[in-house]
């Protein structure tokens, strides 16, 4: 697999261009590098040849002072030269973390289910981080040891144009192989990456999930996929670095071959007497400084290599486009309740049966609906197809009277508001899982939200208050209190529509209370869609909407259908009640 | 993310390896995989010590027959060939010793992380982990690597040496004079590393920790997608993210900086003594006592020597930078005891994968009678916890833990079955008391499906047998038990579906009860379930009840505060702030416990509130 050098330059220049600066004084520093190495043969040459020659002792001297000046000046520009090699590579691998991570968040539902956290977290560490020594090494390397090596033998042909001639064709013979071995690891590599990123999404997965691991006793079985895993990286591993191993033994064999025909070239022309043991020294010299610049060439090569699987990667992870876009937006919409208008939807998931299909109802707005049937009829489905996380095959969603797709999707999302039975919660304090890391939402925001929700008693109990950290995936928290946080989040903003699903599944009666009454202020003035499996849930209800297999078995009117006995929301009000009764 | 990790206890309590035992460490690492170690300990030393000198000594010879009015032992053509030879019998050499590295560094990184993974899997289910799991990996993947790519240039040192001495004997023997003078600087060299060392060691830290805030975050974000996008905050979590990395980009740099200076100053003192090489042999070479191949072979021997110091410099730097790698993969270890990082096991590169243990439920397992005294546990650093719980239940019996929100119950279930460490009490089983909890209540003999079960990426049957042999566990009776069959029914692909990462491609309620199934299949003898029923609505639960208890048999301990569960119960246990309330049938809780009435009445006034 080639990849074209087309490619390596459009992502060069983007993501060099802001650092043009720092990489202009980067090219700067190695060609002084390579100024140095270029006069210090010239140097030993003079020496030598003063010294046979036995000429006067100060000269000598001179001439190790100066050498010992130039080394010295080498050694602060290679300093000064990899600092800001690292920040260049740091500073652009950053800014494609960044947009790669962007870019992702903004993909759809149906990628995310598709790539766990472990393996974003490989590409974005794994496959990024190959690219950081392409970025701040790569141009400035090749094109810097190019022009060395054509100095050294610009200044070999000025001693003697047959010696100029045989380096030259070692030379161009070293680069040709090295050119034509350019790509071969690139499959391998790409294979081996895959590797690890599947290993590292296996252990991330289980980390999450000890506590399951544990008490299913599968640990055996868990540790029996670690080791298949591990098995499957060294295989593939051993795959790219056979690949790897041909090249830099190449180079090694290549350098003996250089060395040998400085050796004979410079002997030959010394044996016509024309030229001195000191300028035979210096071919030598010339010829190992001809090596390392392969050598560091072959080097950038095998690290394009690395960088190539990893932009391979990269780029199919960019060409990934969220299927659900933006609409035209800018649509003026108020700030009061909205209606919720579905029109003869369809939708099914992937890879699963159809979910509903010419699903047709209305809302008005500031009114609240009660969502009602068995697990899987499709009401969490209608929730995120509000939220465009998902687009239904036919039909128009509208929301306060504008189809959804027209809208941007943050104006769209910012105005419906959800409250999941599943929170998810990072690693973080609670303010932060509060604010999803917004700094400009000050604490008495966020303080006098729980105060209006009535969870101050609550808030009382957590150990350093908004700072309190919370675990990972929240399990530190009941599930309980995760709701409250949720609620909290939602608080926080102001939605024309609330969607509840589920949202007090898991609190316990009295709790629960609690925040009936919060819901209460919230869904005043707002459009409520309740979703439940619990009757008393929906109580709350003006409308109520029982859905089975896909279609609306019934939709009314809340008192109207519990005073109807033929109605199904009455009789289920029946079977509910008798468990009620103490 | 702040700094501080949670505080654990034990975890917090670690402060890093001592010296001593790094190197006890490395050592028993380094006798995992003797034969190829010691292969590529030859092998590198044919490489330097003999592959490296030969090229010298042929250089050296070749500048002497120009230089010398003497015949010629050799001539140019014969020594440029014998350059060749070298370089071809070398170039295979070195094939063989990256062949033998590869092996060799796969199988001691494996042997590190399965250690560090295997701990982790046998601590306490619910308190595994001090910080996120993408934090975490960063040690599986960054330091596992620093440790093992020490012990790789460590295995350089015998032959960077044999080359060194080798060096050091014939230069001694052509000009002791310039010899010792080339080296002197170099012990300077040696003097100043050692001492930069620690300043070293505290920016790699900070290095790698900038480093685990970023994979740990990425981690953060990629796991809860769904609710960045419902909060509109895809930009802000950007953000964070860049301010993330940019603080690792600081940190790198500090970190290289200081390594690159001390890397400099290493090569200026060299270059100092090659210039002196320079003062010095220009008197001798002007008397006739220094030849040219002689000042040919000093300045190859300077230039490698350069190198070697160079690596020497490098590989203490390193040490530093393992030895802190080895610090934070001990801290994953949490205070497992000493060695157990890097205990020798099979790591199972090649032949055949380790078979499961076939558990068969026996007459050991049966359970009578399950009895619980004075449990208590309290969260590190916070006022919650449960205090001093006791109750017994009997085979064949329901029982139902209620209480409200933060009143302990989950935390009962997980201190029961060792999920968390108990501070105090005792559990046990048939009158005996159990040690491990943790590795005793499992299947056969207690299977459990938490609050909130993960599921992982794999298919749904995998996700119900968790390796159990589908041949003597059955899956579709235990899909029905947990009322999915319909559900079943609808998947395309059936029990191959993929569910996705954590179980996100089946809805909430397909998830808890696919958790249910898996504990179903385990047969065990007692079933534990936290709040199983919250995801699913009266039907589903109604069945799910029914043929529950259609089992005969089945011994249950349950989480619930559903009045379906609570009237079939045969003991009720109210919990309050962590401490037991009352015990009894709901009967006489209703009548005798306030706060038993006042869960109850919450669900009435609801019901009644028109």
């Amino acid at each position: 697999m080639k990849i074209p050098l087309r490619q390596y330059l459009d992502l060069l220049s983007g993501y060099l261009k802001p650092q043009w600066r720092r990489a202009a004084l980067l090219a700067v520093l190695l060609f002084a590098s390579i100024a140095a190495q270029l006069i210090n043969p010239q140097i030993m040459r003079f020496f030598i040849d003063t010294a046979t020659a036995k000429g006067p002792l100060s000269d000598l001297r001179n001439a190790a002072l100066i050498f010992i000046g130039v080394a010295l000046l080498q050694q602060l520009v290679s300093v000064a030269a990899t600092y800001t090699s690292e920040n260049v590579g740091w500073t652009a691998t950053n800014a494609l973390r960044a947009d790669i991570a962007r870019h992702c968040l903004n993909l759809d539902a149906a990628f995310h289910n598709k790539h766990t956290p472990g393996e974003m977290i490989e590409r974005l560490e794994g496959d990024v981080t190959a690219l950081s020594n392409f970025f701040s090494q790569f141009v400035v390397q090749v094109l810097g040891n190019a022009v060395l090596m054509l100095g050294v033998l610009a200044l070999l042909f000025r001693e003697d144009w047959r010696i100029g001639l045989a380096l030259g064709g070692f030379a161009l013979i070293t680069l040709l192989a090295m050119g034509g071995l350019r790509n071969i690891a690139v499959k391998h590599w790409t294979a081996s990456r895959e590797a690890f990123a599947n290993f590292f999404s296996f252990l991330e997965e289980r980390l999450a999930g000890t506590e399951d691991i544990r008490s299913c006793g599968a640990k055996p079985y868990v540790m029996r996929r670690f080791f298949e895993l591990q098995r499957e990286m060294l295989r593939r591993d051993r795959k790219a670095n056979l690949m790897m191993n041909i090249m830099i033994n190449l180079t090694e064999f290549l350098y003996a071959v250089g060395n040998a025909a400085a050796f004979t070239a410079g002997a030959w022309v010394y044996s016509r007497g024309l030229i001195s043991v000191g300028t035979v020294f210096l071919v030598f010299s010339y010829a190992n400084l001809l090596i390392f610049p392969i050598q560091r060439i072959t080097r950038q090569l095998q690290d394009l290599q690395k960088a190539g699987a990893g932009i391979a990667r990269i780029q199919d992870l960019m060409r990934e486009q969220p299927k659900i876009t933006d609409g035209r937006g800018g649509v003026p919409q108020g700030s009061g309740p909205l209606s919720v208008a579905f029109e003869k939807v369809s939708f099914s998931y992937d890879d699963q049966g159809v979910v509903f299909s010419d699903l047709s109802f209305e809302l008005g707005a500031g009114a609240v609906l009660g969502l009602l049937g068995r697990t899987g009829s499709g009401k969490t489905t209608i929730s995120r197809l509000l939220f465009r996380l998902y687009e239904p095959q036919q039909g128009v969603i509208r929301l306060g009277g504008i189809d959804i797709r027209e809208q941007r999707l943050s104006e769209l999302r910012q105005r419906v508001g959800m409250v999941t039975q599943s929170v998810q919660l990072f690693n973080a304090t609670v303010r932060e899982n509060l604010t999803f890391f917004d700094p400009t939402i000050s604490d008495s925001t966020i303080m006098s939200v729980i105060d209006e929700l009535g969870l101050r008693s609550w808030f009382a109990t957590l150990p350093k208050g908004l700072d309190s950290e919370i675990e990972s995936g929240g399990a530190g928290l009941s599930a309980g209190e995760a709701q409250l946080l949720a609620f909290t989040r939602i608080f926080l903003r102001n939605p024309g529509l609330v969607i509840l699903d589920e949202a007090s599944s898991r609190l316990d009666l009295a709790t629960e209370q609690l925040i009936e009454r919060a819901v209460d202020r919230l869904l005043r003035d707002r459009t409520g869609i309740v979703i439940a499996h619990r009757l008393a849930t929906v109580q709350r209800a003006d409308a109520i909407m029982i859905i089975e297999d896909g279609r609306i078995l019934e939709y009314g009117p809340r008192q109207a259908l519990l005073q109807d006995p033929g109605s199904r929301f009455s009789q289920l009000m029946q079977t509910g009640l008798e468990e009620m009764l103490v | 993310m702040s700094e501080a990790a949670l505080d654990l206890g034990s975890a917090s309590r670690y402060k890093g390896l001592k010296p001593q035992a790094t190197w006890r460490y490395v050592w028993s690492l380094l006798k995992f995989r003797p034969r190829y170690y010691t292969l590529m300990i030859v092998l590198r030393i044919f490489i330097f010590g003999v592959g490296g000198q030969l090229v010298g000594l042929i250089t050296r010879t070749f500048f002497n027959e120009l230089t010398s009015k003497a015949p010629l032992r050799f001539g140019p053509a014969a020594l440029a060939a014998m350059l060749v030879a070298v370089a071809l019998v070398r170039a295979g050499v070195i094939f063989t010793d990256i062949a033998l590295d590869v092996h060799w560094w796969f199988s001691s990184s494996a042997l590190l992380r399965k250690n560090l993974f295997e701990r982790l899997l046998d601590l306490p289910g619910a308190r595994s982990l001090p910080y996120s799991p993408g934090e975490a990996i960063s040690r599986f993947r960054g330091d596992v690597e620093e440790t093992v790519n020490f012990l790789d240039q460590v295995a350089f040192i015998p032959g960077y040496l044999a080359f060194a001495i080798v060096a050091f004997v014939v230069m001694l023997r052509i000009n002791a004079r310039i010899t010792a003078i080339v080296f002197l600087p170099m012990l300077v060299v040696l003097v100043v590393s050692n001492l930069a060392v620690s300043a070293l060691q505290r920016y790699h830290r900070a290095n790698r920790k900038a480093a685990g805030a970023v994979s740990g975050f990425i981690g953060e974000m990629f796991g809860s997608v769904q609710a960045i996008k419902v909060a509109t905050s895809e930009e802000r979590m950007i953000e964070h993210f860049a301010l993330l990395n940019e603080k690792r980009r600081v940190a790198a740099l500090k970190d290289r900086l200081f390594h690159e200076l001390l890397h400099a100053v290493f090569w200026n003192a060299v270059n100092l003594g090659t210039g002196l090489i320079l003062m010095l042999a220009g008197q001798a070479m002007r008397a006739g006592t220094f030849s040219v191949g002689d000042f040919a072979l000093f300045t190859y021997y300077v230039a490698w020597v350069t190198e070697l110091i160079g690596m020497a410099g490098v590989l203490i730097a390193d040490y530093k930078q393992m030895a802190v790698a080895f610090e934070r993969q001990e801290e994953l270890m949490q205070g497992a005891p000493a060695g157990s990082l890097v205990k020798h096991g099979p790591v199972y590169m090649s032949g055949k994968l380790p078979d499961l243990p076939r558990l068969a439920k026996g007459s050991e397992h049966r359970l009578e009678r399950l009895s619980v005294r004075g449990l208590s546990y309290h969260y590190p650093g916070a006022d919650r916890g449960i205090q001093d719980i006791s109750f017994d239940l009997e085979r064949g019996s329901f029982t139902v833990i209620t209480g409200r929100i933060g009143s302990g119950k989950t935390t009962l279930l997980r201190v029961l079955l060792g999920l968390l460490p108990r501070d105090a009490g005792e559990v046990f089983w048939n009158g005996e008391p159990i040690s491990d909890p943790g590795s005793f209540l499992v299947p056969p003999r207690c299977a459990y499906t938490p609050q909130s079960p993960r599921l992982f990426s794999e298919s749904l049957q995998d996700n119900i047998l968790m390796g159990l042999p589908p041949e003597h566990y059955d899956v579709a009776e235990a899909i029905r038990e947990a009322v999915m069959e319909e559900d079943l029914e609808q998947m395309k692909d059936g029990l191959r579906t993929l569910v996705g990462p954590k179980g996100m491609r089946l809805s909430g309620g397909q998830q808890q009860r696919c958790a249910a199934a898996r504990m179903f299949v385990r047969n065990a003898e007692l079933l534990v379930f936290d709040d199983l029923s919250s995801a699913l609505d009266v039907e589903t639960e109604r069945q799910l009840w029914e043929r529950l208890f259609a089992r005969q048999d089945a011994t249950c301990l349950v989480v619930s505060h559903r009045r379906v569960a609570l009237r079939r119960a045969d003991q009720v246990i109210v919990l309050k702030d962590g401490r037991v309330e009352a015990k009894g049938s709901l009967d006489e809780l209703l009548y005798s416990c306030e706060e038993m009435q006042r869960l109850w009445r919450g669900d009435l006034d609801n019901a009644n509130g028109g």
